[in-house]
């Protein structure tokens, strides 16, 4: 499974892709939604991307429109610091896959996992 | 000054939420890389435990972060409380620079925010008997209006001069608006008037000037009286 994480804190974003490739999962850190996009025209593929919601410029759900319209196949989950859930769904109706910071990594891979049709669960450290 | 208090009505009580969850957001962010290096360092621990081997180097990088955030995350507390503490005392003598300042920290939290330069003035301290609650509430609200428009590649010079002896000028060059968007608005226009404040905006220049009254004096029509 190949994954583009899309966000503007930094530490957060390489901190995270740490954490996914001890458990085998390449992430791919952009901190921004024109550096990601930049990269998908350029012809790099991506089963997943996760999208920070709120960033400045290009922000998640603005990014997941160009994406699909450049990659039909690519699958989406949402990150966000922002209110509830309901909240959130209640501003927008692309937030299938909503998850809150902070995250629960375990949550993040199965969310990951069901978008490619893979084995629920599945987040042992590879080492 | 009796009625001083009703200045903070809808339109303040509005900017001061805008404030805050800007800041709960700032926040979260903090928390959200600290639980992420927490978790990072519990895996680490898991695959010790496990006889794998392990680079020091990555527990060295996951402490400092935590140091880090920790320090970024009392920073912003820090702000929060100047911020929390400046509704107070509804009008006092103040330092306009130190009102600039924390309105400084205060938009950087904004994830549209671009970069802003404090000028400090030469001389004696730009010293004014105001309402600094509102105040902040005017500049931020020009700030946002900027820096939402041109993104965060835009750049703010803030700087205060003496216009006159009764008069301090607080001038923000590289303010730009969409077309058609004026500023201040009327909900500004009213904030602005309640503690005798006068703005203006060069859309030729892109400059912003804010006019202080060394000694807030009048207010007519807006609840506060001089």
């Amino acid at each position: 499974m190949k994954v583009m994480l899309v966000d503007d804190e930094q530490k957060f974003a390489q901190m995270l892709a740490k954490r996914l490739a001890l458990r085998g999962i390449q992430a791919d850190v952009y901190f921004s939604g024109e550096k990601a996009l930049e990269s998908v025209q350029q012809g790099n593929r991506f089963d997943v991307a996760v999208l920070d919601v709120k960033m400045p410029g290009i922000g998640g759900i603005e990014l997941k429109r160009s994406l699909q319209a450049l990659d039909e196949q690519m699958k989406f989950a949402f990150l966000t610091g922002h209110g509830s859930k309901m909240d959130y769904e209640a501003g927008s109706h692309e937030a299938e896959n909503y998850l809150p910071k902070p995250l629960q990594i375990d949550v993040l891979i199965e969310t990951l996992n069901r978008l490619v049709g893979g084995p629920p669960g599945a987040s042992d450290i590879d080492g | 000054m009796d009625n001083a208090k009703d200045w903070f009505g809808y339109d303040s009580l509005a900017f001061f939420g805008k404030v805050n969850a800007s800041i709960s957001h700032e926040l979260k962010n903090v928390m959200a890389i600290i639980s992420e290096t927490a978790g990072l360092l519990g895996d680490l621990s898991e695959m010790a435990r496990g006889g794998k081997p392990i680079d020091p180097e990555m527990l060295t990088s996951s402490t400092d972060s935590i140091v880090e955030e920790i320090q970024r995350g009392f920073s912003t507390i820090r702000q929060m409380n100047r911020f929390a503490h400046s509704v107070d005392t509804p009008v006092l003598s103040v330092d306009l620079m130190d009102i600039l300042d924390l309105v400084r920290n205060l938009f950087e939290y904004l994830s549209f925010a671009g970069k802003t330069n404090l000028h400090t003035g030469e001389g004696t301290a730009a010293m004014a008997q105001t309402c600094p609650f509102i105040l902040q509430a005017i500049i931020y609200q020009a700030v946002v209006q900027t820096f939402q428009h041109a993104g965060p590649g835009a750049q703010l010079d803030i700087s205060v001069q003496s216009k006159n002896e009764s008069t301090w000028q607080i001038l923000l060059d590289g303010v730009s608006l969409k077309d058609g968007e004026v500023f201040p608005d009327d909900r500004i226009t009213r904030m602005a008037l309640s503690i005798g404040v006068s703005i203006s905006y060069d859309r030729g220049s892109d400059r912003l000037a804010i006019d202080v009254p060394v000694s807030i004096g009048f207010v007519k029509g807006n609840g506060a009286a001089g």
